[in-house]
């Protein structure tokens, strides 16, 4: 009986606050995703934030009334990673590093949001070559991938690859001389 | 006591001139001439041997295009497949190869100030159109203290654009 009881309060709970659980990452929206472009984007200054969409065979992205689009099929490569960043992070987290009492600010370090990266490389209307980063919350980057491949354009590394590689492993984590 | 005390300053001031200026004069002696070259092309950053993220190497090649734009003193900074740079006269190619990287952790030198440094090293080699080497230098990137593990490609960069002022300019020559 108690058992049964116990049973009934879990469900209860669960049900109460499934409203409050997350989307999975699987399940993202398809509209457009927030980003900081950190460098390379023509026309727009390094570490804009704004929301990135693929549309019409297009990378969009946008910054107030700013507007850059990218054809997909001039984006010669797509690699996608990870990085994190600090929990405070800008000038108020410099400022909390530096200034907060008994190291607390160095405590703080230790408090960090994971993001994903999109890395891209594409042609200008001259034939230059160009890159742009992009971070964005964590599981974004592999669908903005996706839909950039689909749109036309190319990568080096494949998606399955990607994928087979374990998360958050850089393959250069150690110092490599020839 | 007057006396004794300008007497001592103008020897002090003697001195000091004999000491300084031939410094002064073999500082300007040991200044290479510059070549002339009013127009550069940054091709993209190589990492053959050594495996260098990708953000890493697109950060690289654009923090030298702006820096190149800001400090090199070039007239125009091209980029990698730009068809334009052909027309260019006195143009300088820029080719650079990674030698060695090291990526260190944010969160490290935050908590701790003195480990996890990311430093990165470039063999950069400046050609004229034919391909004939014109300068040849080992460049380091390091971010110690202060920002992200990407920061190690700003000071690479403006290290290197530091090279090209000094030894390139569109009026040398003349």
């Amino acid at each position: 009986m108690a058992v049964g009881f116990r049973r009934l309060v879990v469900a209860a709970s669960l049900l109460a606050f499934s409203p409050f659980v997350r989307a999975s990452l699987g399940q993202q929206p398809e509209g457009p995703v927030k980003v900081q472009q950190i460098t390379g984007l023509a026309g727009v200054k390094n570490k804009t934030s704004g929301k990135l969409a693929v549309e019409d065979g297009k990378l969009r992205f946008t910054h107030g009334q700013t507007k850059v689009d990218l054809a997909a099929s001039s984006v010669e490569d797509v690699v996608t990673g990870a990085d994190s960043q600090r929990v405070i992070h800008g000038a108020l987290g410099s400022l909390s590093l530096l200034a907060a009492p008994y190291g607390s600010g160095r405590f703080l370090s230790l408090f960090r949001t994971k993001l994903d990266s999109v890395t891209i490389k594409y042609r200008d209307a001259d034939g230059g070559l160009h890159g742009a980063i992009f971070t964005m919350p964590v599981g974004q980057a592999e669908m903005i991938k996706k839909q950039l491949l689909a749109q036309g354009a190319h990568t080096s590394v494949a998606p399955e690859q990607a994928a087979s590689a374990s998360p958050g492993t850089s393959p250069a984590k150690k110092e490599q001389k020839p | 006591m007057n006396a004794i005390t300008r007497g001592g300053v103008a020897i002090a001031l003697v001195l000091t001139a004999v000491l300084v200026t031939p410094r002064w004069s073999a500082q300007e002696k040991q200044k290479p001439a510059k070549m002339k070259a009013s127009a550069i092309k940054v091709e993209m950053i190589h990492s053959d041997e050594i495996k260098l993220p990708a953000e890493f190497q697109v950060a690289l090649y654009e923090d030298l295009i702006q820096q190149l734009q800001k400090k090199g003193g070039f007239e125009h900074v091209y980029r990698q497949g730009d068809r334009n740079a052909a027309k260019a006269a006195d143009l300088v190619v820029l080719h650079s190869t990674v030698s060695g990287f090291k990526e260190g952790s944010e969160r490290l030198r935050q908590v701790t100030t003195v480990a996890g440094a990311t430093s990165i090293t470039i063999h950069c080699v400046f050609k004229d159109k034919e391909g004939k080497s014109l300068l040849e230098s080992d460049i380091k990137g390091n971010v110690r203290f202060f920002g992200a593990n990407l920061r190690a490609t700003y000071d690479f960069a403006k290290k290197a654009a530091q090279i090209a002022h000094d030894n390139f300019s569109p009026t040398a020559g003349a």
